[in-house]
């Protein structure tokens, strides 16, 4: 890897007669990709150090007799790289030969059973057919279970190290370890302990065969049956880039897409594992409406209609701010900022919110340093120990950051003295301050401590759900508008907004999203219980859909196309990976047409896009970030 | 042979495996010569001695030295003690009857290396040489040889014996290393090579036992005289064991380039039992077969090599003509199989492959058809494989099938060895 401080010379190298230029030290496999030349590989790995065991890469450089593995070797000026030469093609044909030796031929109930890398470069390079005699197989353990999510079989394993390499290289757990010798040889767990790491399911993400497999996923797909959606995990704040694989309008499982600037490939298992939530079928599915004291099924538009008007009610009866707005973290970029100008231009109240608990003195700067920027540090702190609690991700960051780069990491408790720290932070150089939202004061007060003793430091804070940086971009708050805008009036808070409730000065409530941060409260159902209008949007039964006036099915993350905000401010873009069981508007479309039947003709677009143009005019950080990069906040706003 | 020795040379003395009767013959006096003469004194010496490594690769000693970078420490020495080569039992004669002179090398070695601490790395079978070494090792602590502050001077070398747990793979250098440090024993990629990054990633020189124990005798006789008991292309002695179908099977020291294989038969007493000879394999397990044409080829790097062979550890495993090659090879062969430690797949997969078809081979069921494969699976290993276990696992069984193309094809089909039943009923 080059980079910026050495602008050494590029090297040119050939690859199969074609002339590419990489950085000195450049691996030959990289080279070859450059080139845009395919070398097969098992035991290499983008993200982990060579060790060139597998051997399937070998190529000839015009000059050495033996051939050479190109994961391990490091290009020379002027090296010749031949890739298709006959004794490559007759090495890959007999290494595959090896590898099939003592592999089961279990492909039609292997999981991995059309996308297994021994499947396809044996069709690719391997040998047609088996010649050997020797037709008896070495025996192992077929159904290890390593966990409660990983499963083992130690005879599909063709021992490319990548799980132990996994563990000792990028979490630093090493729970996988190589046992016995010679044909003999398995990966198991050690003493077959139990895995206790939160990253576990990247295992068989890294496996290239089917030796390690996801115990949730087992036997309930084919590759091929599966649609791939590019998305964002919606576990955490992090952002962490995915596949969303559906079958039948179900997700079958997520797969990491990795992203260097976020997640670096790897998913913790809490996000990996967390999608039956979204599967759930406790959904809403019909609007419904209560005519004459009695819930039922309405038409769309009559629910809108019903929505509108009660609200209108409401608000002629006793004016806006007698309504009170409540969102949700899980909500699209798009639908927080329609949402908060739904509550503030449209039906004109302050009193909107998008969490229970109330969020004050925030500001863009507590959120400067980006993830990947953890790597440019010279030091870094973590206050305590939310911040990978919330976001297990960080913690692989964070060890990279100490284990592979060789820079401090620094925790402390919660409450500590800034000075204190100040006094363990090397001389000079870029101090990284990670903290979680609730800790914010206490990081910046210790940025501004280390800044004052000739440290430049910047922090960064993780927020609570997919979304909460978003919501707070846009303004989904009594206090703060759009791009964190102060406002003449500010509102009621969620917890205060639910309490004027039920003490009867809020008389009407518009609760858009999963209400997950509000369902558990008792307060929250007090309220609902208490106001003359719940004007309800939710995918999801429960306090919130029983309690409704008028209710309109919500669809989940998974269901929506819109842009959320990552907790660095990266603005990354979700896509309807499943479709959900009915066929109404989308929660942004649903306001829109609640915003006309309250008389509004903005002409909120049903599609996400020119919303986000809309957002971007209001929220200047916005522009032009829509391509998974980070909003741009002038210093000091 | 009345040739000089260097490293039997006080063979039969009384109390060898003792300080003091190793001191008795002029013990510890290379590594006294070695302080006064400094370290790059003792290296000159090395390099004009000729030396090359014992262990196999005959590496030149003084040139493996000089890899290492200048002002890195520490600095490891690692004494290759790991002898597991088939057919290889001259390591264990020197520790058994001079330790105190491996010691003195290793000592000599540490010193011009300016090493603190030295590790003896011994194979795990080798349990009572390991106690031995042990022994002789507090011996040269208690007489100012190691430790603190040697010999008065400023400079403290600890040595320390450290016990393999029977894996051949760990004789390779780097494997040995991981060994060593408590990790699987198991090559590691190179570069970085030891002398760079070796022993807990410092700068690291691994030489075989019998390579030091020729150290005192350099030091104290001067390198020059060294090398003209071989010689100039195969300087020095070497210690030779030679097994297998020989009258008196033994370890010889003779010179190098001036002996022929002829001459070590002869040392060993001959073919046994009035016997033939038919074919034999110098350099151990590992090396290639030759056959009666290339008795009176000298003990020299280079005639060894362009007879298609190579002297390896120091070994002679002689076959008389009773002897099946395919029953050898196939031995041979369920050796490698066994001690493949697992890394790559064509070492792994491939001893494996080889061995199952030698077995049916042997046996007498396997088809021609099979014996064409073997030639190509050993293909497929032969410099494909991580480290060179891979190669030496192919290259008796390569070289027989060259050599004796008839006794392997009189194997497919025949139902049984054909050799052995001939000499059943000879018998």
């Amino acid at each position: 890897m080059a980079d910026a401080s050495t602008v050494a010379e590029l090297v040119n190298i050939s690859v199969d007669g074609r002339p590419v230029e990489v950085p000195p030290g450049t691996l030959v496999w990289d080279a070859c990709e450059k080139a845009g030349i395919f070398v097969p590989v098992y035991c290499a790995h983008k993200k982990l150090e060579p060790v060139a065991v597998c051997r399937m890469c070998l190529v000839e450089v015009e000059g050495l007799p033996k051939l050479q593995p190109a994961c391990a070797t490091r290009v020379a000026p002027g090296m010749v790289v031949r890739t298709q030469t006959e004794q490559v093609r007759k090495f890959r044909d007999g290494n595959l030969e090896f590898l099939l030796l003592n592999h089961p031929l279990d492909c039609p109930v292997c999981d991995r059973g059309g996308e297994c890398d021994l499947q396809d470069f044996t069709q690719r390079y391997g040998p047609g057919r088996a010649r050997s005699s020797i037709t008896e197989k070495v025996h192992f353990d077929k159904a290890v279970k390593l966990s409660d999510k990983i499963m083992l079989d130690q005879e599909r394993c063709i021992l490319c190290w990548r799980c132990v390499r996994y563990y000792e290289e990028i979490t630093g757990e090493r729970e996988i370890v190589l046992q016995e010798r010679g044909v003999h040889t398995v990966v198991d767990s050690f003493e077959r302990q139990p895995l206790q790491s939160q990253f576990q399911g990247n295992l068989p993400e890294i496996c290239p065969v089917g030796a390690l497999t996801h115990r949730q996923y087992r036997f309930r797909a084919r590759p091929w049956d599966l649609r791939r959606t590019a998305s964002v995990c919606s576990h955490c704040s992090y952002g962490c880039n995915i596949f969303v694989d559906a079958r039948e309008e179900q997700i079958a499982r997520y797969a990491s897409n990795d992203n260097p600037e976020v997640d670096d490939s790897w998913l913790c298992d809490q996000g990996r594992y967390g999608f039956p939530e979204l599967n759930r079928p406790e959904r809403v599915i019909n609007p419904e409406a209560r005519v004459g004291g009695l819930r039922q099924a309405v038409s769309y538009q009559d629910a809108v209609a019903r929505a509108a008007g009660a609200l209108l009610r409401v608000r002629g009866d006793h004016g806006g701010t007698s309504v009170g707005v409540l969102g949700s973290p899980r909500m699209t970029n798009e639908e927080a900022f329609v949402l908060q100008w739904l509550a503030r231009e449209v039906i004109a109240t302050p009193h909107v919110d998008h969490r229970y608990e109330p969020l004050e003195g925030i500001s863009p700067e507590q959120f400067r340093l980006g993830i990947a920027e953890l790597e440019g540090c010279d030091a870094v702190v973590v206050i305590g120990d939310r911040p990978e609690r919330l976001s297990p991700v960080l913690t692989l960051r964070l060890y990279k950051v100490a284990n592979k780069l060789g820079r401090q990491i620094l925790r402390v408790p919660e409450t500590f003295s800034a000075a204190q720290v100040v006094k363990q932070l090397p001389a000079a150089g870029r101090i990284g301050i990670v903290a979680a939202q609730a800790d914010r004061a206490a990081a910046m007060g210790l940025r501004a401590k280390a800044g004052s003793a000739g440290r430049e430091a910047a922090v960064l804070t993780i927020t609570e759900a997919v979304n909460s940086r978003g919501c707070q971009d846009l303004g989904l708050l009594p206090n703060v508008g759009p791009g964190y805008r102060s406002l003449e009036h500010s509102g009621l808070f969620g917890r205060q907004l639910l309490e004027a409730a039920v003490a009867g000065q809020i008389k009407a409530l518009l609760v858009v999203g999963d209400g997950a941060d509000f369902e558990a409260e008792g307060l929250f159902h007090e309220a609902l219980a208490k106001v003359d209008v719940a004007v309800v949007v939710t995918a999801w039964q429960g306090v919130a859909s029983r309690a409704a006036t008028v209710l309109l099915p919500g669809r989940t993350i998974a269901e929506k196309a819109g842009t959320v905000t990552n907790t660095e401010g990266r603005v990354q873009r979700v896509r309807t990976a499943v479709e959900p069981k009915f066929t109404f508007p989308s929660d942004l479309r649903i306001l829109g047409d609640l915003a006309a039947g309250l008389g509004s003709d903005l002409g909120v677009q049903a599609l996400a896009a020119p919303v986000f143009e809309l957002l971007a005019a209001a929220v200047p950080a916005y522009r032009g970030c829509q391509a998974g990069l980070r909003a741009h906040w002038e210093p000091g706003s | 042979m009345d040739d000089e020795k260097v490293l039997t040379r006080h063979l039969g003395a009384p109390g060898l495996t003792t300080v003091g009767g190793y001191e008795k013959v002029g013990g510890y006096q290379g590594l006294r010569k070695a302080i006064q003469m400094g370290p790059e004194a003792i290296v000159a010496e090395v390099k004009a001695s000729g030396l090359r490594g014992r262990g196999g690769a005959a590496f030149p000693t003084g040139t493996k030295w000089g890899f290492l970078p200048k002002d890195v420490f520490p600095r490891y020495l690692c004494v290759n003690a790991d002898e597991s080569e088939p057919g290889c039992f001259k390591d264990r004669v020197l520790m058994e009857e001079f330790p105190h002179q491996l010691l003195e090398g290793v000592l000599i070695a540490a010193y011009a290396l300016q090493v603190t601490h030295a590790f003896i790395y011994i194979r795990g079978e080798y349990r009572f040489q390991r106690e031995l070494l042990e022994r002789a090792a507090k011996e040269a602590y208690r007489a100012g040889y190691a430790g603190k502050g040697v010999l008065g001077t400023k400079w403290d070398c600890e040595l320390i014996v450290h016990g393999g747990a029977g894996a051949y793979i760990c004789g390779e250098e780097t494997a040995l290393l991981n060994s060593l440090e408590g990790r699987r024993g198991q090559p590691r990629l190179k570069p970085p090579f030891p002398a760079v990054k070796g022993l807990y990633g410092q700068p690291t020189v691994v030489n075989n036992v019998e390579t030091l124990s020729n150290l005192p005798y350099i030091v104290t006789e001067g390198g020059a005289r060294y090398a003209a008991l071989g010689t100039e292309a195969s300087p020095g002695t070497r210690l030779f064991c030679v097994s297998g179908h020989v009258e008196r099977p033994g370890t010889f020291e003779v010179p190098m380039g001036k002996t022929t294989f002829r001459d070590l038969l002869e040392l060993a007493g001959g073919v046994w039992r009035g016997r033939q000879f038919k074919a034999m394999q110098p350099g151990g397990g590992s090396m290639q077969v030759l056959g009666p044409q290339h008795l009176d080829v000298p003990l020299d790097f280079k005639a060894v090599a362009e007879a298609g062979s190579s002297l390896g550890a120091g070994a002679l495993v002689v076959m008389d003509d009773s002897t099946c090659l395919v029953d050898v090879a196939s031995r041979l062969v369920d050796f490698y199989r066994h001690e493949s430690c697992g890394k790559c797949v064509p070492c792994r997969e491939g001893t494996y492959f080889e061995s199952e078809l030698m077995h049916r081979l042997e046996a007498g069921i396997a088809s021609r058809a099979e014996l064409a494969e073997l030639s190509d699976i050993c293909a497929n290993m032969e410099g494909r494989c991580f480290c060179p276990l891979g190669d030496t696992a192919t290259w008796f069984v390569m070289s027989a099938l060259r050599m004796f193309p008839e006794e392997f094809e009189s194997h497919c089909g025949a139902g049984r060895c054909p050799v052995r039943a001939g000499s059943e009923v000879a018998a």
